[in-house]
């Protein structure tokens, strides 16, 4: 049972003691006015954390898939006489399909397409309410009825306080489950670099568009909520200023964390709140300087808190993870026979341009063999990494494994294969520790649903992949450094838990780039010891190397490059005995 | 101070706020004094210091805050005047979408609130809500009457409207759909544009493709003069409307010389000084123009800054036999506030004379509009 | 539509199209040497039109003292950041920079601006105002922010935008301006009347584009720039600081800017708060044409000009729907085009 630790779990404690503040004797009405606003915007926020700060996707539209959420319980409530509760599912309904329709064609946008992919549709949609007569255009919607417990109809602030807050409480909670299961390990990956999340078998498409579904569920959520608080309905609160709000809400926060988004909506809507208050007693009241002041207030505090105020106030730390180690054994994949023929690669091809990176190579990779790829810099031994594991495509050749085409086909097939790699430049989550970057390598080994993760269903799987995890850990000899954030090891070591990750695949081939770069010689050692032991045990590799004398000792078999074609092939005595290759390559070697 | 410290410091200096209370009459503003209703909010808000510090005896504060046309502020800062200022009475606020928000408010808190914005929606059909809702500036559908009598009084059967891109573009395209129908004229294109685009000319061919009889431009302040300074461009020979929404001298200063010649109806304070001296609305619109350019000095004033003037006159009229029911800050005396301006007979306010009624929260009749016409970069009054 | 009709809406396009272009390319040339998506570029050009406004009617435009505050306070932000470092030569630059310069131009306006001195002048005196509070703004707001992530300089440059808008409701009150044209000349062509103010717009934006051209291309600090654009460090490394080039650059956004609102004045009416929809248009153009090319933005911006005109004329009430969902397409096609997008930041 992985149990959440206290770090973990005060902020909940937090947020359940609050739910106590407007009971407080002398709690100024307004106040709690103004933390049921600061709650809805949390909310929103919480789902830009996981879009945004976690996921990596700008988005500038979170007001107006509000803006969904709320029209739907609005038209329900208001036009036929429908409970507002029954508003809830819809509404949410409604969000999370119009959200997976725009997520199907905006999360394609990479980059700054997307932000103003986000910008087009959110403006788009805000002209088309306002233009459109079932949803009261311009005037909108009001007199709608407040939500109702038992016949009590919830006009109270105090009273919206208690179901607004159950709200965050709610979101907060799922949001954290999410991130902790197999499906979030997926969009927390995303961070990393997709090619490397793809390289594990993510559907990378598929969980930009789940985080994005997912914070505009939230953010319908908070429609529904601000509907029934605020009673009436139209387009000014569902604008591109909104989305910004919110936005800079969660940045301020601390767009990566959860308790940041709470954090970053309570002083947004505070500060903006006392600045009505303050200065007009300074400057007088014949002006409006709020937005004059909030501004360089917001510049002044990004300056200070680059990453927002959470990280100064809670290093990162990841929380130290309980392992079950008696959890049940993933199922492994059973080894090709040794000997028989695994890979093949027939004239492989890649052209950038004029330039010929890799020029018709070939080589077969027999079961259980290690297979050495040598050349001096540029030979384009890492441009054949990223064709034969489709992070690249070929521009022409094959690529066949275990007899199936897997020329071109994308990385997360290949991963799918049984074929795991390593990254020349590595690529590991900097906000996950070292452990829960190497449960991203069981991936594919976890069939666990995204709302099994929310839900808190997955927790037997879950703990038999860590449990793999902390197997793959411990073979690689790093146990020790399990909780530890994982750009925190020296990049050495970093290096072997890419290893311990692709070993969490359960691969038949397993592709090292430069694995050896960076280690000492005691640890060179020791890792040369681990992939013979693989060897053994039935596992193929293919590894890029620049250090000779480690390459040497542990291959069965060289294939050497140079200006993208392919010099020699054979055993290392033979290849070094290549004359081709003295002149050409080791000639030259540092 | 290490980080927390300061974080911590910062909250309790946010934190100190707890105003103090005496027995006065408090008045609660939200208006658009940021935004794009700001040349609607600015002029209002410099109203708000003419208003009378002391009525029937007892002394009266106004708190005004922002709301940048946004409802959601708009209904926060209602609430913040209600629970934290003790408010008795709202005025505001400048745009329709953030009155009709604020109407629950007033109902659920029971606050009498005093709307400065245009729609009849936010006081019609009368209901529960709206009971608690009154509003000072003139209904759009009595504007929208006076255009389409004034069309076809000379001869108007074809026009072409081209209004803004927002609730106030829209709430009179409705009523002058209406008013025209009444009146058999027909509407030809309709048209919107934003308030800060830089270019209507695909609107405007529209419009001159049509060819009406005349144009009807519904926009407030500078904006609404370009799609006119366009049609000229276009060289468009029929009459042009504009609404009581560009009535100050900033419409007049961009306009130039494209704009003579515009008819528009407005509130009889635009042209206060050519009102007859039997008009007793005269005496006091200058009252207004007065105070306010000689506080923000001359041809300063605009028409929209005048509705916050003539809520304080409703409120004052209402005050004395509302203070007989209940002391200032007492339930009692809202809902005796309330009964009282629904109880006002012949007030007479810089924009009209208003007779309030359980039904009509408006009370203004045809006296309360003019129609207006731009000559020689000057407004003068259409007899 | 007859023929006429489509010629003039796509001169309408073209006009307006132009003045996106050249907020595209000073938005991309910013990006690409800061990294900043400059959300407050509109402000430039609404200043810079109500500053040309308030000249040509012969008034001394409030922008002066907003130049001389951020000139200020650049000089103690500058001062307060580099209080180890900066001694004699450096310090001396940067008062110069900051102060004397605001200083120089405020003399400047109050003497000029009373007496009419003619368009050219009110012209250069309009972008003289506004164009070093750009780099003020970079110096106050960005500089020290050095490798903070692409989010939080966007941040950065919203929370600029609002403090920046409410400043111009301030100092230019809520009401728009409009300026006299540059001259009243009117060219007939067939069905189109082109206003001599458009000609200007296109000769100048030409010019400009030429001369920005010949800048990156044949001057050393233009090359500079480009290098700093390509690699940070290693523009760093051949001695190009980046501070530098982030003054620079922000100051050529804000010179754009400026006239860009000078151009448009006269022939629509400017508003304190009306140039963050140009702006957006202008960031439109710039994320089509790639962030990152100059021809592509300027294309892509003439695109969004015509296609916003034509959406105008075809369904005024849904024009912004039209133009914004028409983008989502052509994004699609470049991202899908420009690669998987791997790993920003």
């Amino acid at each position: 049972m992985t149990r959440p630790g206290l770090a973990k779990l005060w902020p909940l404690a937090c947020i359940a003691l609050a739910g106590l503040v407007p009971w407080i004797p002398g709690m100024p009405a307004f106040w709690v006015t103004l933390l049921n606003y600061t709650g809805i915007a949390a909310i929103v926020a919480i789902g830009l954390v996981v879009l945004t700060g976690i996921g990596g996707m700008t988005s500038f539209g979170q007001a107006t898939l509000l803006g969904l959420g709320a029209y739907t319980t609005a038209i329900m409530s208001k036009y036929y006489d429908l409970s507002p509760w029954l508003g809830l599912p819809a509404g949410l309904l409604v969000t999370a399909a119009g959200a997976t329709l725009i997520g199907a064609v905006t999360v394609r946008l990479s980059g700054h397409y997307l932000a103003l992919g986000t910008i087009a549709w959110s403006v788009g949609l805000y002209y088309t309410f306002a233009n459109l007569d079932l949803v009261g255009r311009n005037d909108g919607i009001s007199g709608i009825p407040p939500l109702e417990v038992a016949g009590y109809r919830l006009l109270d602030a105090r009273m919206s306080f208690t179901v607004i807050w159950l709200g965050v409480l709610l979101a907060a909670l799922a949001t954290m489950n999410l991130l902790d299961s197999r499906a979030g390990r997926a969009i927390r990956a995303l961070k990393g670099g997709a090619v490397a999340a793809a390289s594990f078998g993510v559907d990378t498409a598929r969980t930009r568009l789940l985080a994005f579904v997912y914070s505009a569920v939230l953010a319908g959520f908070a429609g529904w909520l601000y509907v029934h608080m605020q009673r009436s309905v139209n387009p000014t609160p569902f604008g591109f200023y909104q989305s910004i709000q919110y936005l800079l809400m969660a940045v301020i926060g601390g767009a990566a964390h959860i308790p940041g988004a709470l954090l970053g909506a309570a002083l947004v809507t505070l500060v903006n709140d006392r600045l009505q208050d303050i200065l007009p007693k300074l400057f007088g009241a014949r002006g409006n300087y709020e937005s004059i002041v909030f501004g360089m207030l917001l510049i002044a505090v990004l300056q200070w808190a680059p990453d927002g105020l959470w990280p100064l106030i809670a290093r990162f730390r990841p929380r130290r993870r309980a392992i079950q180690a008696d959890a049940p054994r993933l199922a492994a994949q059973t080894m090709p026979e040794r000997g028989s023929t695994l890979l093949e690669v027939v004239r492989l091809r890649r052209n950038f341009g004029g330039l010929v990176a890799v020029n018709d190579i070939d080589f077969t990779l027999k079961a259980g063999e290690i297979l050495g790829l040598i050349g001096p810099n540029g030979a384009g031994k890492s441009t054949t990494f990223n064709l034969i594991t489709g992070v690249d495509t070929p521009s022409g050749g094959i690529v066949r494994f275990r007899g199936g085409d897997l020329t071109g086909r994308p990385a997360r097939h290949v991963a799918a294969q049984g074929i795991a790699r390593t990254f020349q430049h590595v690529k590991l989550v900097p906000t996950m520790s070292v452990i829960e970057n190497v449960a991203i390598g069981a991936h594919l080994r976890g069939h666990a649903s995204p709302l099994a993760g929310l839900l808190r269903l997955d927790r037997a799987e879950d703990a038999r992949l860590y449990a793999e995890a902390a197997r793959q850990l411990a073979r690689v000899g790093l146990a020790d450094a399990a909780d530890r954030p994982a750009t925190s090891l020296a990049l050495g070591q970093q290096r072997i838990v890419e290893i311990a990750r692709a070993l969490c695949l359960d691969p038949v081939l397993l592709l090292l780039d430069e694995p050896a770069a960076g280690l000492r010689h005691n640890e060179k050692a020791e890792l040369s010891t681990l992939l013979r032991r693989l060897r053994d045990e039935g596992v193929t590799i293919l590894l890029v190397e620049h250090d000779m004398e480690f390459v040497m000792g542990l291959v069965d078999r060289l294939v050497v490059m140079d200006f993208g074609t392919k010099l020699a092939d054979g055993p290392p005595d033979a290849v070094r005995a290549d004359p081709r290759v003295i002149e050409a390559y080791l000639g030259s070697v540092e | 101070m290490s980080r927390t410290s300061a974080i911590l410091a910062a909250a309790v200096v946010f934190g100190l706020a707890a105003p103090a209370f005496a027995d006065t009459i408090r008045v609660g503003v939200t208006i658009s004094t940021t935004g794009p209703a700001a040349s609607l909010g600015v002029p209002q808000r410099n109203s708000i210091a003419l208003l009378p510090k002391e009525i029937a005896g007892q002394q009266v504060t106004y708190t005004v805050l922002d709301d940048g046309a946004d409802s959601t502020r708009a209904v926060a800062n209602m609430r913040k005047l209600i629970e934290e200022e003790k408010a008795d009475i709202i005025i505001g606020t400048s745009t329709t979408p953030a009155s009709l928000a604020m109407i629950n408010v007033a109902a659920e808190t029971k606050v009498p609130m005093i709307s400065l914005s245009a729609s009849a929606s936010i006081i019609q059909p009368m209901d529960a809500t709206k009971r608690w809702v009154f509003k000072v500036p003139q209904n759009d559908n009595l504007m929208a009457d006076a255009i389409a009598g004034h069309m076809a009084a000379s001869g108007v059967k074809t026009v072409g409207f081209i209004g803004f891109n927002d609730a106030y573009g829209d709430g009179w395209a409705k009523e002058f759909t209406r008013a025209a129908a009444e009146k058999n004229i027909t509407i030809v294109a309709n048209e919107r544009f934003a308030r800060a685009d830089t270019s209507v000319t695909g609107q405007v061919l529209k419009l001159v493709a049509a060819k009406p009889d005349a144009v009807l431009i519904a926009g407030s302040g500078t904006p609404a003069a370009l799609p006119q300074k366009t049609l000229h461009e276009r060289a468009y020979a029929g009459k042009y409307y504009q609404t009581h929404g560009v009535a100050n001298n900033d419409f007049l200063r961009v306009g130039g010389k494209d704009v003579e010649g515009t008819i528009l109806p407005a509130g009889p304070i635009l042209v206060s000084a050519q009102l007859p001296d039997s008009n007793p609305i005269k005496a006091k619109a200058l009252e207004y123009v007065k105070a306010y350019e000689a506080a923000n000095g001359a041809g300063s004033v605009a028409t929209f800054g005048a509705h916050a003037y003539d809520a304080a006159i409703l409120l004052t009229a209402a005050v004395p036999g509302a203070l007989a029911k209940g002391k200032p800050g007492s339930a009692e005396f809202r809902a005796a506030l309330r009964d009282s301006m629904e109880a006002q007979k012949n007030v007479v306010m810089t924009h009209g004379i208003a007779n309030m009624t359980a039904e009509d929260h408006n009370g203004f009749d045809s006296r309360a509009r003019v129609m207006v016409t731009i000559e020689g970069g000057a407004w003068k009054l259409l007899p | 539509m007859d023929l006429s009709i489509f010629l003039i809406l796509v001169q309408d396009g073209v006009v307006n199209g132009a003045i996106y272009a050249l907020l595209a390319l000073s938005l991309v040339l910013v990006f690409a040497v800061t990294r900043v998506i400059l959300v407050a570029q509109g402000e430039f050009v609404a200043f810079g039109g109500l500053t040309y406004a308030a000249l040509a009617t012969g008034q001394t435009p409030g922008a002066i003292w907003l130049l001389g505050g951020l000139g200020l306070a650049a000089f103690a932000g500058g001062l307060w950041q580099e209080r180890r470092r900066m001694r004699g030569g450096a310090l001396l630059r940067h008062a110069l920079f900051t102060l004397a310069l605001p200083a120089a131009i405020i003399a400047a306006t109050l003497v000029l601006a009373p007496r009419r001195a003619g368009i050219v002048v009110e012209v250069l005196l309009a972008v003289a105002i506004v164009t070093p509070m750009a780099p003020y703004l970079y110096r106050i707001a960005f500089q020290p922010l050095g490798n903070a992530s692409v989010l939080t300089l966007l941040i950065t440059a919203v929370a600029l935008h609002l403090a920046l808008t409410g400043l111009g409701l301030v100092f230019f009150g809520p009401e728009g301006f409009r300026a006299p044209p540059f001259s009243d000349a009117m060219i007939l062509a067939g069905p189109l009347m082109i206003p001599g103010q458009a000609i200007w717009i296109l000769g100048l934006t030409l010019a400009l584009m030429l001369g920005l051209y010949a800048f990156f291309e044949k001057t050393l600090t233009g090359k500079a720039l480009r290098a700093t654009a390509v690699n940070r460090l290693g523009a760093r490394l051949v001695g190009i600081p980046t501070a530098q080039a982030g003054v620079l650059a922000f100051g050529l956004a804000g010179f754009i800017g400026a006239l860009s609102g000078v151009l448009i004045v006269p022939l629509t009416t400017v508003y304190y708060d009306g140039g963050f929809m140009i702006g957006l248009r202008g960031f439109t153009a710039a994320i089509i044409g790639g962030l990152g090319s100059y021809p592509g933005a300027v294309l892509a911006a003439l695109l969004v000009g015509v296609a916003e005109s034509f959406s105008s004329f075809w369904a005024s009430a849904f024009k912004e729907v039209i133009v914004f969902t028409a983008i989502i397409p052509v994004l699609l096609w470049r991202s899908l085009r420009h690669g998987n997008g791997e790993d920003e930041e």
